[in-house]
């Protein structure tokens, strides 16, 4: 294989399940490029990635706030009225003295979620205003360090799942907090998870790359 | 113009950019990680952790996940009888759904883990047959769904805290928590270009 530079490198992708190296080619806007592989996505394209991210994340935070503060859901047992809120959940984790379990939880369904869709308002509002190229560049490192470690997909699950345990034995009644975390994982799903991470850092070196012409 | 050996390319595990491996002092041209490659430790680190895991597996299992107090009465459950209990119950759903997430997927962790780490390295299960890059990338997948059991002890204990009825965490909360933190740690301290080399 001959290169001009290392440069050149750019114009390829090695899969990220399957470890198999292609050549990047030019695709549609809104289309996708597969692995000739194993099948996975290698990458998108999307003109309006910036936009969408921007406006996403700005939603995004919203939703957070509106499921942290509102109950998220309530049940009614023995004629008593309980409801719990996000913050409230892990708290009352380090309250009863479980504080690794509450450490673990609150970064995990609290900490980095916020902190990601923060650091995307930030990465995105950069990339639209075509400047800060080395703040850019240390936000795409934190973030390709804290995403996996957002878990408030796996959270909501876990409340139907409980939920579910106590039926029969309570009347449960679904607070605006859980439906904000359903908007939240979803939001969370299409730009975070959907996502890759080297999309972010060709759209960036695009950006550059045109300052510069 | 330069020459480059295709098999001498690797991803940059944190940015993903194709760089070329040179070798021991090698940083990535893009987001400037070091892209470390240690001759002599390069499991190591990963069997570290994943020993911890499996260590704090043992007492997870063993304690109570949930104690629920019923007027005076203290009933301890722990993962698998927290299963049969709900089996029995007639929630088969979420009884797989638990089954699925505490027990079969840490130990397939463990397992898939273990495999990888000794294959990347001895000359047992040096066969091209298993994909070994699908394997690893099914545990990074399905690795974090396991905490579903640690949310859900959370929600019903801060849920149901009433003076006659109440639901306390038990320690295998916490043990399960570390366990499951730690395999996440081994299966990201995995170094997936050894699969590549070792074939």
């Amino acid at each position: 294989m001959k290169l001009e530079n290392e440069d050149a490198l750019d114009n390829y992708v090695i899969c990220h399940a399957c470890y198999t190296l292609h050549e990047a080619v030019p695709i549609q806007d809104g289309a996708k490029a597969c692995c000739t592989g194993c099948g996975g996505i290698l990458y998108r394209y999307d003109t309006k990635l910036i936009d969408h991210g921007l406006a996403l994340s700005i939603t995004g935070l919203i939703f957070f706030a509106l499921a942290n503060i509102f109950p998220l859901v309530q049940i009614e047992i023995l004629g008593l009225e309980q409801f719990i809120t996000i913050p409230k959940t892990i708290f009352s984790l380090f309250d009863s003295g479980f504080y690794i379990v509450g450490l673990i939880c609150s970064f995990l369904i609290f900490i980095f979620p916020l902190m990601i869709f923060l650091i995307n308002l930030v990465l995105f509002t950069l990339l639209k205003l075509r400047r800060g190229e080395k703040l850019s560049k240390e936000l795409l490192i934190l973030l390709a360090y804290i995403t996996p470690w957002s878990m408030t997909d796996i959270f909501l699950i876990s409340i139907m799942v409980a939920l579910v345990k106590l039926i029969g034995y309570a009347q449960i009644h679904m607070g605006i907090a859980f439906w904000s975390l359903i908007v939240f994982v979803m939001i969370d799903i299409y730009i975070v998870k959907r996502v890759h991470l080297s999309e972010l850092w060709m759209l960036r070196k695009r950006i550059i790359l045109e300052d510069k012409s | 113009m330069i020459e480059i050996d295709e098999n001498r390319l690797i991803p940059c595990p944190v940015c993903a950019a194709v760089n070329i491996d040179k070798g021991k002092t090698n940083t990535c041209r893009r987001c400037g990680s070091a892209i470390y490659h240690h001759k002599n430790f390069s499991t190591e680190k990963s069997w570290a952790y994943l020993i911890t895991a499996i260590i704090a597996y043992i007492p997870a299992n063993l304690y109570p996940m949930l104690i629920t107090n019923t007027f005076g009465t203290h009933e301890g459950s722990t993962i698998l009888g927290g299963v049969v209990l709900l089996w029995e119950h007639g929630s088969y759903p979420i009884a797989m759904i638990i089954l699925f997430a505490s027990i079969m997927i840490p130990v397939m962790k463990f397992l898939i883990l273990i495999y990888l780490l000794i294959s990347v390295k001895y000359p047992i299960g040096k066969d091209r047959k298993v994909d070994k890059h699908k394997l690893y990338y099914l545990t990074e997948v399905v690795g974090p769904w396991s905490m579903i059991d640690v949310f859900v002890v959370a929600i019903l204990a801060a849920l149901i805290h009433l003076s006659n009825v109440s639901i306390v965490a038990g320690t295998a909360a916490t043990a399960f928590a570390i366990s499951v933190f730690f395999t996440l740690l081994a299966a990201h301290a995995f170094d997936e270009t050894l699969i590549k080399e070792n074939r």
